[in-house]
């Protein structure tokens, strides 16, 4: 109860907080709440547990967890050693405070500020999907931090060979993988290790959570309550951000055309004469875009799925996300070019991109003002507690960046 | 101080030989160094190098700035320090004998000795561990040298790469001293927040007036917007919120933060002037081209009002770097996205107005001028990420002379043809500081 209180705490506040970078940002939380020197013991043990709402977490059967891999894990995650100049972690794009995601950015940056055309999405529950990334190209946390590793706008590392070499020539590792493996540093001991730090991010019990599964009818509002009805009934969201019996992950793990990938290129190929550009707080200019243009690297398409496939089925076609701590991780979509909920709840009651090819399922949805309040506070019940201890935990040792 | 004291005070320094210590330098450094008040003889040039282009290295490029000499104009000495850091800005320490520079992507911070022979600086030493050092901030940016150590402003941080940051400080040897973090809302650290400014713990550039004890910081933004490419960050509206508001007024002797100003719009760099009676400084910000001025009143309490518009601001014009001329008459100031440089009359400071203006090139940044003002230097390079792309896309080094009226042109270095990279800041060099 004291956790679920801090986490609503954290976002009351957060939501109250003028100023640049703490406008949405939840408090930081210190790292004595409920991180102690067994912390990793304590991941550990979350990573096996169930937890109201969810599934139970499969682990690889060569992967279980230990205190010591997640320890490892949780180091790694954090060194920006592992990047070719020393200037990127994993935790970079995935800020512990933020959600495990970047509310600053729509779409990330890497080595030497190179660009992303993706969001970088949430790892909080992390563990239970599958596919992994907006496009699905990988399928096990053991093996996908392999291309960001050696991604160019990512880690920018020349080979995955150099990042282990490297690791096995840093003191402070190898009492580490010693610890956690009995061995020197590995590409599949990384992996390990990595995975198993992330899949102990994993949290349900939100408000929904204890309504739904838990039995406590006293936990979600009234409001809340219309818009679950909604959400499963005519806004029909729930036909791709499924709700189960007994558990609810609020992604069918699909792909899907919502129009949105068709009018995000659409709107790179023919750019607005002007773009409307907030430069201090209440001043905002209309600017000619071509003095946008001047300082503007071309933008490549994304073809989504079609990216991982080669099918032209799957062209604009992108992973449903989990919604679960959805309130936790704006901007939303696959480019971040939303930035509230307000804003996608707006984009899919319009009917989403509005393409004649997109899925029949996404149309205009006619719901009111007062539906969309409804649906937005039931969104903003998906919040689990305990994402303050995982943020404790993150943040229990300083990482050894020089 | 009107032109004509300020012309009796140099020509004194000038009989009693060069440089001039005590109280001043070339218009924008620390007080604390000697300065240049005759003719400079190196220019030395913090340059990102470019991804294919020659060594592909961040350098140090020196230019000969000798009159009669063989090579005046030319591009004499280069050293290259390994990896593309996003050069940026530098500094020289009290003594002026070594430069120091930071890289804001990689963090390091490469010091080079400009007294053994300043025709050739050589590389020092590197200081490879800010970020552990201070405690977690990224992105060592302004180097002003206080007697005895460098205080570095951060502009960015370990935790998120957002604009969370502070200052630190090393001692002329390169040890870490100490770090001290920028007020924020939630901790304001014993600082006043006027007229309802929210304290956003943001940094930039840092200035002192030591008669006052006051120093002043300005605010920028975190490593993920400035390394960002500029055109998406202009349509990433998220991105845009992260951008500093504030400059904070400081006791420089115990560095506490006093006072926090609401200055809007990311104020970038902080020029006082030299007048014995010049209780101000000026400011301007980045992404609402203002003009700012931070003052005393007459109460004896520091204050901060936006004093005049530079160029259109709904063009976003981007003012960047300012030069305050010696007899706290003029200021330069650059905007780099019309290439522009234009000269305001500062000698009312709360009605400054402009009085001439010259496009420099496509793009411009940085501006540096001789301790007479009869020579002004622009650099063309803002970040790697923010600079203008393909045609518009020049790197340079332009000498021009003023004569009162008018920039003439003296020569220019072609950075990209030399296959050197992005100019960045200049400072100047000269071989009369080590002689007695």
């Amino acid at each position: 109860m004291i956790r679920a209180a801090a986490a609503v705490l954290a976002l009351t506040a957060a939501a109250s907080l003028p100023g640049p970078g703490a406008a949405d940002a939840p408090l930081p939380v210190p790292a004595d709440t409920c991180a102690d020197a067994d912390w990793a013991a304590a991941a550990r043990d979350r990573s096996l547990a169930p937890h109201l709402g969810l599934p139970p977490l499969i682990h690889p059967p060569d992967n279980p967890p230990t205190a010591e891999k997640i320890a490892l894990g949780r180091k790694l995650f954090f060194d920006r050693r592992l990047s070719i100049n020393g200037t990127m972690s994993c935790a970079m794009c995935h800020v512990p405070e933020q959600g495990f995601a970047n509310r600053e950015l729509a779409t990330a940056v890497g080595v030497e500020g190179r660009s992303n055309r993706r969001n970088a999405p949430t790892l909080i529950n992390v563990g239970h999907l599958d596919p992994l990334f907006h496009d699905g190209r990988d399928h096990a946390l053991e093996t996908q931090f392999v291309a960001p590793l050696v991604a160019r706008n990512e880690m920018a590392n020349p080979s995955a060979g150099r990042v282990v070499a490297a690791l096995n020539g840093m003191p402070d590792y190898r009492p580490l993988f010693d610890r956690a493996f009995g061995a020197p540093a590995s590409l599949d001991r990384i992996g390990m290790a990595l995975g198993a730090y992330q899949r102990s991010l994993t949290v349900g019990d939100s408000a929904f959570d204890r309504w739904r599964f838990g039995g406590d009818a006293g936990a979600l509002d009234t409001a809340a309550q219309r818009g679950f009805a909604l959400f499963t009934g005519r806004a029909d969201c729930a036909s791709c951000h499924t709700v189960g019996a007994a558990d609810a992950l609020f992604t069918d793990q699909g792909f899907h055309d919502t129009g949105y990938g068709r009018m995000r290129e659409a709107q790179r190929q023919a750019p607005p004469p002007t773009l409307t550009v907030e430069v201090a707080p209440g001043v905002v200019h209309e600017v000619d875009f071509d003095i946008v243009r001047a300082v503007a690297a071309p933008r490549f398409a994304d073809l989504g799925r079609y990216e991982v496939t080669e099918d032209p089925a799957d062209r604009w076609l992108f992973r449903t996300p989990s919604l679960r701590n959805v309130g936790l991780t704006p901007p939303y979509m696959h480019d971040g070019a939303l930035g509230t909920l307000d804003d996608v709840l707006d984009f899919y009651n319009r009917g989403g991109g509005g393409h004649p090819d997109q899925d029949p399922r996404i149309r205009p949805l006619g719901l009111t003002d007062r539906d969309l309040r409804d649906l937005k506070a039931f969104l903003a019940s998906l919040t689990s507690a305990g994402i303050d201890c995982l943020v404790a935990e993150a943040r229990r040792h300083r990482p050894d960046n020089p | 101080m009107n032109r004509r004291e300020f012309g009796g005070l140099a020509a004194g320094a000038l009989a009693m030989g060069l440089p001039l210590r005590a109280f001043a330098d070339e218009t924008c450094q620390s007080p604390y160094m000697p300065k240049i008040t005759g003719q400079e003889e190196f220019v030395y040039v913090w340059t990102l190098g470019v991804e294919g282009m020659g060594d592909a290295q961040d350098k140090l490029v020196t230019i000969d700035l000798r009159p009669g000499s063989d090579t005046r104009g030319e591009v004499i000495h280069t050293v290259s320090v390994g990896g593309r850091n996003e050069a940026h800005h530098g500094g020289f320490s009290a003594d002026r004998r070594y430069f120091w520079t930071g890289g804001l992507d990689t963090n390091r911070i490469f010091i080079f000795d400009v007294h053994s022979d300043p025709a050739a600086p050589k590389l020092h030493k590197t200081i490879d561990t800010f970020v552990k050092d201070s405690g977690g901030v990224v992105g060592p940016h302004t180097f002003f040298a206080l007697p005895g150590s460098m205080m570095i402003t951060g502009l960015s941080n370990d935790d998120d790469h957002g604009g969370r940051t502070a200052l630190v400080e090393y001692n002329n040897d390169g040890d870490y001293v100490a770090t001290y973090w920028m007020p924020t809302a939630a901790d304001m650290q014993g600082a006043e927040a006027v007229d309802g400014a929210v304290a956003d713990g943001y940094g930039y550039d840092i200035r002192a007036l030591i008669r006052k004890n006051v120093m002043l910081t300005s605010s920028f933004t975190g490593w993920s917007n400035y390394m960002m490419d500029f055109g998406q960050m202009l349509q990433d509206p998220e991105a845009m919120k992260r951008f500093g508001n504030t400059m904070v007024q400081w006791d420089l002797h115990t560095r506490q933060p006093r006072k926090v100003f609401n200055v809007p719009g990311a104020p970038l760099e902080v020029r006082f002037p030299w007048g014995p009676n010049a209780n101000y400084a000026f400011s301007t910000t980045a992404l609402t081209s203002q003009l700012w001025l931070i003052y005393e009143d007459d109460a004896g309490e520091w204050q901060a009002k936006a004093v005049a518009d530079i160029g259109n601001p709904a063009d976003i014009p981007l003012p960047v770097d300012i030069s305050i001329a010696a007899d706290d008459q003029t200021l330069w100031i650059n905007s780099f996205m019309d290439g522009k440089t234009r000269l305001f009359d500062i000698s009312d400071p709360h009605n400054p107005f402009q009085i001439y203006e010259k496009t420099i090139d496509r793009q411009v940044n940085m501006v540096s001028q001789s301790w007479d003002g009869a020579r002004v230097y622009f650099t063309s390079s803002l970040l790697a990420k923010w600079d203008k792309k393909g045609e518009d896309d020049v790197q340079y080094l332009k000498a021009y002379t003023w004569n009162g009226t008018e920039l003439i042109e003296d020569f220019a270095v072609d950075f990209y043809a030399q296959n050197l990279g992005r100019a960045h800041i200049m400072r100047f060099g000269s071989s009369a500081l080590y002689t007695s």
